[in-house]
């Protein structure tokens, strides 16, 4: 908009001509006009070629084309995301077909939980629970647990029976251990205290 | 030399003798139709001397050596002239038993008419029981534009376009017919200049008129099924398929809609982003589709393997079957109303990212979907941040899972809407 308007100005600003002068009146007039009018033209033309760019973007990566215009470029769309459906749907079928014939994972995982247990002897860590308070009914917690499988969502579990609340959590897993701290938080507003949740706390890992 | 007008396709060879012959009469020169007026005179009334018992048949003769006229038009129009009027005089009273086989061989100067004979040739068989019709004068290339354009001044022209306008309607075979509108269609052309107009205004009645403008269509219609039929491209439409922009319009927008319902995450209706959408989703598929493909290649690696290793008697199972060479790695996000969940897989290790616009304990729900989906949580990391809740995990795909990434994304959702749904607001007590 700017590019167009200033030489308009510039045009103004060098005229000496009553002619010249009369003709930028003129176009005053119809600079409000066409202020809107090119702002507005700008805009739709940009919004036009981002239509067309994308329509072509589209085009370019469907395969089977008929012909090149646009309502074709839809209908080709179409369909060959209708194919790929399909073919996606047949492929996973397939293979949940495969999953229900093989019987291999039942080996896999119980390898894993002994190497955990092995694992954290190896480098000894403990079991842990840390509380502390932050305001309000707020705590923060520091539990290290053996790592199991599916052990995190136990643990998730067992504290939201309480009637906790993990907020801001970050839980990792190193060397056969999961380690999580978070913020620990009362859903119905009972301010357990900090040696009472660590109780809670050391009773649920025990019983994992 | 020829002009073919753009709306046929070239291919069709029979359509092309016809058209390209219009063609070129709507390409000739007003001119030549002038100086064909006087000639065209005497031949006029040659013409109806030697054809007075049978007016009809005569008149078909006339219109047929004036389709071949316009065809030949573009020849050599001075010499012919000359020629064809020395040869109207002289043969005049052969003129109705002018032998056919001669038509054919005497034409072979003009590259043009032939593909015309040949239409005609067919025609000519099967519609007229009067095999003395001859197209003697073919030779005689200008039984002339002019002398069409001279014949609303003459009383016998009604005579001569009634047979021709006989001949659209009445029933012919497919081909002649097909082809024979156009005639008319390409004769009104040149005629549409002169007075003429008003000729065909006048012995057609509006039947006749709208024939016309059926065939037009029709001619139209041919065309394109020529060309879709060429092409081999399902279009679908065969018709001229909207008589207003508006049902254009219409379906346009239905088409732009029908591709939003495919698309798993539809946000907004515009055309811009229901592309952009669509773009992405594509991508997305056929990512989803080659990581499928590589699963089940694994799978039936590992199957093929552990078969091998029981026949081996090999106690020692084999770890590595699911690695056959290529890297597996996906991409998707879902979006649903409340949920959005993004994941991506590279080689065993899965990362979700999830956020949550509503209060839900999406940790332990989660959680929960990992361990339904064989994956192996090594590090999740999220919380509360300003109205949404939004939480990382970073998974390990438990060894013989098949689990893809299409699936984690969709269970995820469906979790996330089914326990939003079943929980009403929860107390908020921050």
């Amino acid at each position: 908009m700017e590019e167009t308007i200033s030489p308009e100005m510039e045009f103004l600003g060098s005229a000496s001509d009553a002619l010249c002068i009369a003709q930028a009146r003129r176009r005053q007039v119809y600079d409000d006009n066409s202020m809107y009018k090119s702002k507005n033209l700008h805009a739709e033309r940009r919004r036009r070629q981002k239509l067309g760019d994308r329509l072509l973007a589209l085009r370019s990566l469907v395969p089977i084309i008929t012909n090149m215009n646009k309502a074709t470029i839809v209908e080709d769309a179409i369909t060959y995301i209708q194919m790929l459906q399909r073919n996606v749907k047949v492929l996973s079928d397939q293979l949940l077909e495969m999953d229900s014939l093989s019987v291999q994972e039942d080996e896999e995982p119980t390898r894993d939980e002994i190497n955990a247990s092995e694992q954290m002897k190896k480098y000894g860590i403990k079991e842990d629970v840390k509380v502390t308070g932050i305001d309000g009914n707020k705590l923060w917690i520091r539990v290290v647990f053996e790592k199991k499988r599916g052990g995190i969502t136990k643990f998730l579990e067992a504290s939201t029976s309480l009637g906790f609340e993990l907020t801001d959590t970050n839980v990792t897993t190193s060397k056969g251990a999961i380690l999580v701290s978070s913020c620990f938080k009362g859903i119905y507003g009972n301010a357990l205290g900090v040696e009472q949740t660590k109780k809670l706390l050391q009773e649920i890992i025990r019983n994992m | 030399m020829y002009e073919e007008p753009g709306c046929f396709d070239p291919n069709n060879s029979m359509a092309e003798g016809v058209y390209s012959g219009f063609a070129q009469a709507m390409a000739n020169n007003q001119k030549q139709f002038e100086e064909n007026l006087e000639l065209s005179a005497e031949e006029l009334s040659y013409h109806h001397h030697n054809h007075q018992e049978d007016t009809s048949v005569s008149a078909m003769e006339l219109e047929l050596q004036k389709y071949l006229s316009f065809n030949v038009e573009n020849c050599d129009n001075n010499t012919y002239r000359s020629h064809m009027m020395q040869q109207v005089v002289d043969d005049r009273n052969q003129l109705l038993s002018y032998d056919h086989s001669n038509w054919n061989t005497g034409d072979i100067g003009f590259t043009q008419t032939p593909d015309l004979l040949n239409l005609f040739q067919l025609p000519r068989c099967s519609l007229l029981p009067n095999s003395s019709i001859s197209f003697a004068n073919s030779n005689h290339d200008t039984t002339p534009l002019g002398f069409i354009e001279d014949l609303p001044a003459s009383d016998s022209t009604s005579v001569l376009y009634d047979p021709l306008f006989h001949l659209n309607l009445s029933p012919q075979p497919p081909l002649f017919r097909e082809l024979l509108p156009s005639i008319p269609h390409g004769y009104n052309l040149p005629t549409s200049r002169s007075d003429a107009n008003s000729l065909f205004g006048d012995e057609r009645d509006s039947n006749g008129v709208k024939a016309y403008q059926d065939e037009d269509g029709g001619m139209l219609e041919f065309t394109r099924d020529m060309a879709c039929i060429v092409r081999g491209s399902g279009n679908g439409k065969k018709k001229k398929p909207f008589t207003t922009e508006r049902q254009r319009r219409e379906h346009f927008n239905k088409k732009y809609t029908a591709l939003r319902n495919l698309l798993p995450n539809p946000s907004k209706i515009d055309r811009a982003s229901i592309v952009g959408d669509a773009i992405e989703y594509t991508k997305e598929l056929l990512r989803t589709v080659n990581e499928l493909k590589l699963l089940v290649e694994r799978k039936r690696c590992g199957r093929e393997r552990i078969k091998r290793h029981k026949t081996e008697d090999d106690a020692v199972g084999d770890v590595e079957q699911s690695y056959s060479g290529s890297l597996r790695s996906s991409w998707l996000q879902r979006k649903s109303k409340d949920t959005e969940v993004d994941v991506r897989i590279i080689d065993d290790e899965v990362t979700i990212k999830l956020v949550q616009r509503k209060k839900i304990d999406c940790l332990l729900f989660v959680s929960k979907v990992l361990d339904e989906l064989h994956l192996d949580p090594h590090h999740v990391a999220g919380g509360h941040i300003g109205d949404y809740y939004s939480y990382l995990f970073n998974t390990k795909i438990y060894e013989g899972s098949s689990v893809y990434a299409g699936a984690i994304a969709n269970k995820i959702i469906e979790v996330m809407d089914t326990e939003y749904a079943a929980t009403p607001s929860t107390a908020t007590s921050i």
